[in-house]
């Protein structure tokens, strides 16, 4: 059995490695631009129409988002997320304190400001406020 | 080179994984989010869908803002000013014959006439002061309170012999919008969607093999209470104190003014019910939430059940939990319920 393997690997040309290779690149990067996020939960930060991005939310990070009246400030903290800082007079996303869980949103209005907590699997498709 | 062959049959493959099965669009009207979700069409047809309903949306904010340059605000001015407002448009006179009867309809709970009232109270602002109003200006407003049915129409003008009327729609265009929303989607023969209107919700079809699903804000925490499965057709509408509000010496004020004392209502968080599809869901699921969340709590149940509301949920003041039998089959709770918080009607 051993034997047989060695052979093979014997058998290997340059040719062979560089399919490989090609066929490994290719996988990953079609798998990263086609698949949403096969598992793992995300955090979505949208301004306005226009999505900000998703981020990991297994990092310690603070992402600072420009909006029409200043900037808002997002702390990402190892699978929780809060508004630190924003330019609004009444604060409510920053009284919302830390959200975790699939689907929880903090929206600040006067900046139009969204972040939520997306993943693989959701419980609803929309939220009744 | 037969390696060619097998390197497109794995992106053929790859692809095949993915699947769009819904295109969701967000922005920001009606001084809130709204939300289209389209399932089962291709990107292009619902983008193209949800941007007329967008621009929809973008000319009912013009159309019906309560104190930017509107109709209403014309309307407004003209009633103040004890003119005769002529128009040829027949959609506001039958917007308007629409909360005259749905004042009638809610007992006077839901009066869209008393915009002076909610701008004494700020909230006629994007960045409302956060202060009381002097009680003896929101007395003599309450003594004076104005009524819809005191709005004549007759075919294309509209007057008032009350002077202190002034048209709010706040209560009634984003439910209106939904159903122009749904209007706009079937036209465009789109059959599964779900509408979003800054929390009021309208669904058309299903998300595939199964309903829509919408989860229900808990008012005082970032999470929902639960999940209400909508079938197609269905609206779901909340009125809270959580969302347009200030707090002085530890004392709520919201945005939902009891019309008969003339302050905030107060005995409850927020009232969500849920309609089936007969005419106007869509905005009747805005404006039937208003007289469960302002009216006493004894009245609640008997306005409801008028109101041929048989889906609803009131979370009162203290978190306590009222709720209609028909919505406690229908809910799935995301935490579990203490049975001494939950009354059942």
């Amino acid at each position: 059995m051993i034997k047989k393997i060695s052979q093979f690997i014997k058998k290997i040309q340059i040719g062979d490695l560089l399919t490989i290779f090609i066929f490994i690149a290719l996988t990953g990067y079609l798998s990263s631009i086609l698949w949403n996020f096969p598992q793992g939960e995300y955090l979505k930060i949208q301004m306005g129409k226009q999505e900000i991005g998703s981020f990991s939310l297994n990092q310690n990070v603070i992402k600072v988002i420009e909006g029409p009246i200043g900037k808002t400030e997002v702390i990402i903290d190892s699978g929780r997320v809060r508004i630190s800082k924003a330019p609004c007079t009444k604060k409510y996303c920053i009284h919302q304190g830390w959200i975790k869980q699939l689907n929880q949103t903090i929206v600040c209005v006067p900046n139009k400001i969204s972040i939520s907590i997306i993943g693989n699997q959701s419980d609803y498709d929309s939220l009744n406020y | 080179m037969p390696y060619n062959k097998l390197i497109l049959l794995l992106i053929f493959f790859l692809t095949g994984c993915y699947q769009n099965e819904t295109t969701q669009k967000k922005d920001y009207i009606f001084g809130t989010i709204v939300e289209v979700t389209i399932y089962g069409e291709t990107e292009e047809k619902s983008t193209h869908a949800i941007e007329l309903v967008f621009n929809e949306f973008r000319r009912l904010h013009h159309y019906l803002h309560p104190w930017e340059k509107s109709i209403i605000q014309e309307i407004n001015l003209s009633i103040k000013n004890q003119e005769i407002y002529t128009t040829q448009d027949t959609e506001i006179l039958s917007i308007i014959k629409h909360n005259q009867e749905l004042e009638l309809k809610t007992q006077g709970y839901f009066n869209p006439a008393i915009g002076k009232i909610i701008e004494v109270w700020g909230f006629h602002s994007d960045q409302f002061a956060m202060d009381r109003p002097n009680s003896t200006v929101i007395e003599n407003l309450r003594r004076n309170l104005p009524h819809m049915s005191e709005i004549n129409i007759h075919s294309r003008y509209i007057e008032s012999k009350n002077k202190n009327i002034q048209l709010d729609l706040g209560g009634y265009a984003k439910g209106y919008a939904l159903d122009q929303a749904k209007r706009i989607l079937s036209k465009n023969n789109i059959n599964n969607a779900l509408i979003n209107i800054g929390g009021n919700i309208l669904a058309l079809g299903r998300h595939g093999d199964r309903n829509w699903v919408v989860g229900i804000q808990n008012p005082r925490k970032p999470s929902s209470i639960g999940s209400i499965s909508l079938k197609s057709g269905w609206s779901i509408g909340t009125s809270g104190d959580y969302q347009r509000y200030f707090i002085v010496d530890n004392q709520r004020y919201s945005h939902l003014i009891d019309p008969n004392t003339g302050y905030p209502a107060n005995n409850a968080q927020s009232a969500t019910i849920l309609l089936p599809p007969i005419k106007s869901s869509g905005t009747l699921s805005d404006v039937y939430s208003k007289p469960l969340f302002i009216a006493p709590k004894k009245l609640k149940h008997s306005i409801a059940k008028e109101l041929g509301i048989d889906f609803y949920m009131i979370v009162m003041a203290d978190g306590k939990i009222s709720i209609s039998n028909d919505m406690l089959n229908l809910i799935k709770w995301h935490k579990k319920i203490d049975k001494k918080d939950i009354t059942i009607h």
